[in-house]
């Protein structure tokens, strides 16, 4: 009974922890890979524990749901194409299409949005929302994509399965024009290959090892207690320094924050508050979104907006 | 017992839901912001067109899982607790984790840019709360000289913490509005962003992050309980009864007080977190490792 428990979540926890660390590699999306990577890292978390690691365990979970949050914040903030939108419609491998599955290509949603009958508002700005468009791939798909902006699309036509999406995409551009991506590197099957092969060696490693050592060593019930009189005593100068290490970095995080103190120089000028309205960004190849107070709200199938305030 | 204790665990999960809709009712005018209690559509399904088809749906799942992991080290009387884990309050502070991770995800799925705005409102309030919630439990842990819930609640017997960390108490509640994204730290769901996440929500997610968002109000008041009130010990009464008044009891302090003062925006929830929180966290640290040396606390 418990070791066919054990069995069954060591092979869970192992299946996200392998599962988590492909998609990481292989989807398109920045944000769904940095979310793959801490389901790969909870698997691991989730075998420490079965190792009776359970403070190991809990730490890495902490560490890694907190940081990968803010980390993904900072990776959204400075990536071109965080939601993958632009790299959906590439020409993808069967695996990267399975882990990209539902991205939806930015040019085809907003035309995925008329087709929806509770959007109404979306469907009234989707005239202008393609003017100014430049399109990622190419002349020919951008008349393609015009046609859908005119609102010419019968509704329904397109169902909003993602296959169908990605299927038209693949007939419609057939490649990556002049695309600058990292994902579209030649080398790309290379290292596939590389990372299969090294799969393999190391299972066939796990495999050939004849026998395996046994300790009877019980684990530690109270471990947590152990690590903290370590940390206290015998590492605690590395532990300190790390603490201090810390300290420094907030205070260089709050001095390159701080507003400027040379207000000649313009490009050290606290950028918050800028009264002319900035120029707009031409060719980042990102469908525009709607004009202020226009964007097209999520609308359930009944009417909400009445009782929006009210508790429910 | 197992069967017991998870019973145990549901209707109060259940009750808990049910009085956080109470007292929201009782606090709430048409004027204030809902916060996570607004109104959702749990008849209608919602249909987003751009929508990530496998973070969405994942999002309420996570954060439902996050607060019932929660619930297993919360003693609710002598025995009836779903494992006494020796290293409980860590895990508590660890698997609510889950319920920003849960939010993040739902908000980034959405792909609507209020959804987005929640999302990356949801990463901010965990940056704010984090580090003055670890130093509000750090107290207890100090004086209690164990990480077990059940060794926190044995602890006090002769007298509660409250009255020894009053500023550890004051500082939990504040933290606890922040973790639950009740009254003046609802900036996530402000009506500004359409609800946020529950804005996009419709049907069984709106169903279960109703659920998802009330338990964790549970769970941080029960913990609270459990750190500063005592948890299930008292006299007369058994456990259960005593555990379920104050967690109650603590739960409707916190969304009083929560509406005494005007919502704060995120922004603003992060300066009061590392201007005023953690130092007041650090000072109370310094405090009790003053009493402990006094000999003043159990044990001592």
């Amino acid at each position: 009974m418990m070791a066919a428990f054990d069995i069954l979540a060591f092979g869970a926890c192992s299946f996200v922890a392998v599962a988590g660390a492909l998609g990481m590699a292989t989807t398109m999306s920045m944000f769904r890979s940095g979310i793959f990577l801490m389901a790969s890292f909870i698997g691991v978390a989730g075998l420490f524990i079965l190792l009776s690691a359970d403070l190991i365990g809990l730490l890495q979970v902490m560490m890694y749901i907190g940081g990968f949050l803010v980390m993904i914040l900072f990776m959204v903030l400075v990536m071109h194409d965080p939601g993958g939108a632009m790299m959906a419609g590439m020409e993808l491998s069967p695996l990267e299409r399975w882990f990209s599955k539902g991205l939806v290509p930015r040019d085809e949603a907003t035309s995925a949005g008329q087709d929806d009958p509770a959007s109404g508002e979306g469907r009234s700005h989707a005239g202008n929302r393609h003017e100014g468009h430049a399109m990622p791939h190419g002349e020919g798909r951008h008349g393609h994509a015009r046609d859908h902006g005119g609102g010419a699309m019968p509704h329904g036509a397109h169902g909003g399965h993602a296959e169908h999406r990605h299927a038209d995409h693949q007939h419609g551009d057939g490649g990556h024009g002049g695309m600058d991506m990292s994902m579209v590197t030649p080398v790309r099957p290379l290292a596939a290959w590389l990372a299969a092969a090294a799969g393999v060696v190391l299972v066939g490693m796990l495999f050939l090892r004849p026998a395996w050592p046994v300790t009877d060593a019980v684990p530690d019930p109270d471990s947590a207690r152990r690590v903290g009189n370590l940390l206290m005593d015998k590492y605690m100068v590395a532990f300190e320094g790390a603490g201090f290490l810390i300290l420094i970095g907030i205070f260089g995080a709050v001095l390159l924050a701080r507003p400027s103190t040379h207000p000649d120089d313009p490009s050290r000028a606290a950028k918050a508050a800028v009264d002319a309205k900035p120029e707009a960004i031409r060719d980042d190849r990102l469908a525009p979104l709607a004009e202020a107070g226009g964007a097209p709200e999520p609308e359930h199938h009944g009417s909400h907006h009445g009782h929006e305030d009210h508790v429910g | 017992m197992g069967v017991a204790a998870a019973l145990a665990v549901l209707g109060a999960l259940l009750g808990g839901a049910a009085l956080t809709l109470a007292v929201e009712h009782a606090f709430v005018r048409i004027d204030r912001e809902a916060g996570p209690a607004r109104h959702t559509e749990l008849r209608h399904n919602l249909q987003l067109p751009n929508a990530d088809r496998w973070l969405l749906p994942a999002g309420p799942v996570v954060a439902l899982a996050g607060v019932a992991l929660a619930m297993v080290v919360l003693p609710l009387g002598p025995g009836l607790i779903g494992r006494d884990l020796g290293i409980g309050l860590f895990y508590v502070i660890v698997v609510v984790d889950f319920v920003v991770l849960g939010l993040a995800l739902a908000g980034w799925g959405a792909n609507t840019p209020e959804g987005v705005e929640a999302c990356y409102r949801i990463v901010a309030q965990l940056v704010a709360y984090v580090v003055p919630l670890g130093l509000a439990y750090v107290g207890v842990i100090m004086m209690a000289r164990s990480l077990s819930t059940v060794a926190v609640v044995d602890a006090q017997r002769g007298l509660w913490f409250v009255v020894l960390q009053p500023l550890g108490f004051l500082l939990y509640v504040v933290t606890g509005l922040m973790q639950s994204y009740r009254a003046p730290f609802l900036e996530p769901f402000a009506a500004s962003l359409g609800g946020g996440v529950l804005g996009v929500a419709g049907g069984w997610s709106a169903l279960v992050w109703r659920v998802a968002l009330a338990g964790v109000l549970l769970v941080v008041a029960a913990v609270g309980a459990v750190l500063y009130l005592g948890g299930p010990s008292g006299p007369w009464l058994p456990g259960w009864a005593w555990m379920l008044a104050k967690t109650y009891g603590l739960m409707a302090l916190m969304l009083g007080l929560g509406r005494l003062v005007r919502p704060l925006s995120t922004a603003e929830t992060l300066a009061l977190s590392w201007k005023i929180l953690i130092p007041l966290g650090l000072v109370n640290v310094l405090l009790v490792g003053g009493l402990i040396l006094l000999g003043v606390g159990p044990g001592a």
